[in-house]
């Protein structure tokens, strides 16, 4: 064998080892990074967490950071889940190819990776400042605020995939509406949308497993809150909130209790995008 | 052409006199993004007849046949020149409502393209846009029409089930009775077995003859013993124009032109 | 049939319904052009909302603010260049680590893995996207960063830094460049900016790597097959033929991971140290953007506040920037595909 063929044989088996190697480096991170979720997450549940509220500190729980966290995400989703499939229907169903409809498209690809921080900010300036101002500030930050953060973290997930959703609808089924004399509006929300259903779910529930881990857009908008409220105008607090000031917290009680919500919220986060792959593997099959 | 049944059939078409004109074609151009798809169409069809519209793919039928109820319309950069008249209007007119238009043309697609809902609410759901019944009348309108489209007995326990359940046969079928359920005068076929397994294929043939007395239809096919076998009339296209529409029994028998001719025989297409 | 034939309604009342139709279509039409344009709305809003929350700030320093490292409550002078070099070069560790990584995974995934093993082994790989960032801050804070400390801090500042454990410079420290001072450092903790750019790289790595995998898969198969045919090796094809093929969409994909790590908070803000000071040390603890609003962000009131939103504002515009480029570059493979 030559000397070139001998090294173009290495060579391959060099990038094959190291493609192999940088595989399981990744998931060595992610069995690391689950691992101590679950350990350090179990060994810290009890049932106080689900009870007792964090006001009472090193003696209490979480109970009202989890109703809080779903609240606040289901006013997200709440928010998002009309405005998205409307907008992602119109971008898929009257601007489809259209200016607008391409640069809307784009833009919403942007947004579905801008930082979250920032759209936090953004609804603090128009919420929690104006409420402040209105209500000469007896209503400052709130459970509601923190949903229309969560919601336009939200917005594009939902958006881009109910687009798609319905981009992949054959379009012989419009026709085939459109020559029963059907006006493209019903057609659109009564057929499309339900051929494209199991879709957008999927879309959906990916936006709540998105948006149940968020921290950063809560901090200025629910803010947090010790007590229990079910009162979406009152300051409120989440999981992911309570995670980062419990961790930030120099004491080992707080540390555990902070592994135990980090363990609720990866659990939930991991299921529901468990749940959706699921949906939507069942929808592929029953359509082929 | 040797097939006793298309034999049979000729001639019986060959005896009956040619009614009264439904729907006349004048002078009819049609472009997409600049090109010239059909050029200067002029044709008169029937009223209740079977009229196939026959030629190689890309010669314009399909396009053709989707201008009688204006479903390009939906897409950009399409646009038809010339007079479509339908009972002494033309459709082609931007004041002919869509509505009145769509409730007079009904139309069945390449696929089967059943909705997403139950066997009968496929059915309703156009009725529901254009008219107002009580159930009673609903049930009533969609049993006829499952009836008219052979489909009744197949379905009539299984109304609720999900209409993508069904063969494609039945599919086929079912969006047939969809369209014959809004009585429209004129019904379209674009192509209506060209998904189908033979046996399917023969029962829509049978079921275009027995409609063949409520409506006026318009087939396009690509398959000529089809045209032969259930049409009156025939019309050849070829690279965007007419080239020749008789009787079906003559075009095939005696065809005018070199170009018919050429395409019936196999020789080309 | 034996109802009537023929139009089911008399023309008026098609009329009626037609202009009844229209109306509905019109308003529908509106009411979802509405819900879209909100999009719109929301970018411009989160850009102009921070633009106006950092006027004062803007106004007061002008450019200066760019380039100054003060933060300085006490005096309330802010200059925005910890965190803006915070934010580099956590994002520039991670992406230094992440690419190549991503590269690997999209190259196993797609050329050598057998194909038993793809499927499980992406949906490992994406699993890592949805764990929530909060997470990592965790898994850093309590975890990583204690085993950085441990075990990787010492070897890097007594090989490479100039400030060893026992005084003596090394080799490397001496007589490259710069190397002294980036790994140089008496800080006795994990948290630092190396650390915060490692785990930003693990966060992002799923991210480029799918984007990478799926790009790779739009290579016409004859193409590799003729380079096969032709004798070259897997590493070959991967390198010569898929990668110029698929060039612009894997920078693409880099930027996409690009725009996520400068945007990113949580994990950030625990374990980045959150010192306001300078340091040119990539083992000393720093600040980034995002995880320096977090911190200060409720507890800030005038110029403070409004510095902070002017920090967002370059934010939101410099991850815009990356991210506008990284889509341009997204759709000139999708253009491709689409030929």
């Amino acid at each position: 064998m030559s000397a070139i063929y001998l090294r173009r044989r290495v060579t391959n088996w060099i990038a094959i080892a190291l493609s192999t190697l940088a595989t399981l480096v990744g998931l060595v991170f992610l069995a690391w990074i689950l691992w101590e979720t679950l350990r350090q997450g179990i060994s810290a549940l009890n049932f106080k967490l689900f009870t007792s509220i964090t006001a009472n500190g090193e003696d209490g729980g979480l109970a009202n950071a989890m109703v809080g966290s779903l609240i606040i995400n289901f006013l997200g989703i709440a928010i998002a889940t009309p405005i998205g499939v409307m907008a992602g229907t119109w971008l898929a169903e009257y601007a489809n190819r259209t200016k607008l409809g391409e640069t809307i498209r784009f833009l919403n690809d942007i947004l579905l990776s801008a930082p979250s921080i920032v759209m936090g900010l953004f609804v603090y300036t128009i919420i929690v400042l104006p409420s402040t101002v209105l209500t000469h500030g007896s209503t400052t930050f709130s459970g509601f605020a923190g949903g229309v953060a969560l919601a336009l973290i939200a917005l594009p997930v939902i958006v881009r995939t109910t687009d798609e959703m319905l981009r992949l609808v054959p379009s012989t089924l419009r026709e085939a509406a459109l020559s029963l004399g059907v006006p493209q509006w019903k057609l659109t929300m009564q057929i499309l949308v339900r051929a494209a259903r199991s879709g957008i779910i999927t879309g959906v529930l990916l936006a709540l497993a998105r948006i149940s881990g968020e921290t950063a857009p809560l901090l200025f908008t629910a803010f947090g809150n010790n007590y229990m409220t079910l009162n979406p105008i009152d300051k409120m607090s989440s999981l992911p909130q309570i995670i980062y000031q419990y961790a930030n917290d120099p004491g080992d009680t707080m540390h555990a209790m902070a592994w135990a919500g980090a363990f609720v919220v990866t659990m939930f986060v991991l299921l529901l995008s468990l749940g959706s792959r699921l949906i939507f593997s069942r929808n592929k099959v029953s359509h082929d | 052409m040797t097939d006793p049944a298309v034999a049979n059939h000729l001639a019986q078409t060959m005896a009956a006199p040619l009614a009264s004109t439904k729907m006349t074609v004048r002078d009819l151009h049609f472009y997409y993004n600049g090109f010239h798809a059909l050029k200067g169409i002029n044709m008169e069809v029937p009223e209740k007849k079977v009229t196939a519209i026959i030629g190689p793919s890309g010669c314009g039928k399909s396009t053709l046949l989707r201008i009688f109820n204006r479903i390009y319309a939906i897409y950009p950069k399409l646009e038809a020149k010339g007079e479509i008249v339908l009972d002494g209007e033309n459709i082609l007119d931007p004041g002919y409502s869509m509505n009145r238009l769509r409730s007079k043309v009904g139309m069945v697609f390449q696929k089967p393209v059943p909705f997403p809902m139950t066997i009968f609410e496929n059915v309703a759901y156009g009725i529901r846009h254009h008219e107002k019944l009580s159930k009673p009348d609903m049930d009533g309108r969609v049993e006829q029409a499952l009836r008219s489209a052979a489909l009744w007995d197949e379905v009539k326990d299984k109304l609720k089930q999900n209409a993508l359940g069904l063969s494609g046969g039945q599919q086929q079928r079912l969006c047939i009775a969809r369209a014959i359920a809004l009585r429209p005068e004129v019904l379209l076929l674009d192509e209506p077995t060209s998904a189908l397994d033979p046996i399917a294929t023969s029962r829509i043939e049978q079921l275009v003859e027995e409609l063949k007395n409520e409506f006026t239809i318009v087939i396009v096919t690509h398959n000529m013993q089809q045209a032969a076998r259930c049409s009156d009339l025939t019309a050849f296209m070829y690279m965007g124009e007419l080239i020749e529409f008789d009787r079906t029994e003559k075009i095939f028998t005696k065809p005018g032109k070199k170009q018919t001719e050429d395409y019936i025989t196999g020789r080309f297409g | 049939m034996s109802a009537q034939p023929g139009t089911i309604a008399p023309p008026m009342v098609v009329e009626q319904r037609t202009r009844r139709d229209a109306r509905q279509e019109l308003f529908f039409r509106w009411l979802l052009k509405g819900c879209a344009l909100l999009v719109l709305a929301s970018l411009l809003g989160a850009a102009g909302a921070t633009l106006w929350g950092g006027r004062e700030a803007f106004a007061k320093f002008g450019w200066h603010f760019l380039v100054s490292t003060a933060w300085d409550p006490g005096n309330d002078v802010y200059g925005a260049l910890v965190p803006v070099y915070g934010t580099i070069v956590t994002s520039l560790i991670a992406l230094l680590i992440a690419v190549p990584v991503s590269f690997g995974i999209a190259l196993y995934l797609s050329e050598v893995a057998p194909a038993w093993l793809r499927t499980p082994v992406s949906s490992a790989i994406e699993l890592l996207a949805g764990i929530p960032s909060i997470i990592y801050g965790m898994w850093g804070l309590f975890v990583f960063a204690p085993f950085f400390s441990a075990h990787i801090k010492p070897w890097l500042t007594n090989n490479l830094g100039n400030k060893p454990d026992d005084g003596k410079l090394s080799w490397v420290a001496q007589h490259v460049p710069f190397i002294g001072k980036l790994f140089g450092s008496d800080y006795p903790f994990g948290a630092s900016i190396l650390v915060a750019g490692i785990v930003l790289a693990i966060m992002i790595v799923p991210f480029i790597s799918s984007v990478m995998r799926e790009v790779f898969q739009t290579v016409p198969t004859r193409l590799k097959e003729s380079a096969y045919a032709l004798g070259s090796s897997t590493w070959e094809v991967s390198w010569d033929i898929v990668l110029p093929y698929t060039r612009s969409a894997v920078i693409g994909g880099i930027f996409l991971g690009l725009g996520r790590a400068l945007g990113e908070t949580m994990a950030v803000a625990f374990i980045i140290g959150n010192s306001m000071t300078f340091s040119a040390s990539l083992l000393d603890p720093g600040t980034s953007i995002a995880s320096t609003i977090a911190n200060q962000f409720s507890e800030a009131s005038g110029l403070q506040k409004s510095s902070l939103m002017a920090l967002a504002f370059l934010l939101f515009v410099v991850t815009f920037i990356v991210l506008l480029i990284a889509r341009l570059m997204l759709r000139q493979l999708k253009r491709k595909e689409g030929n």
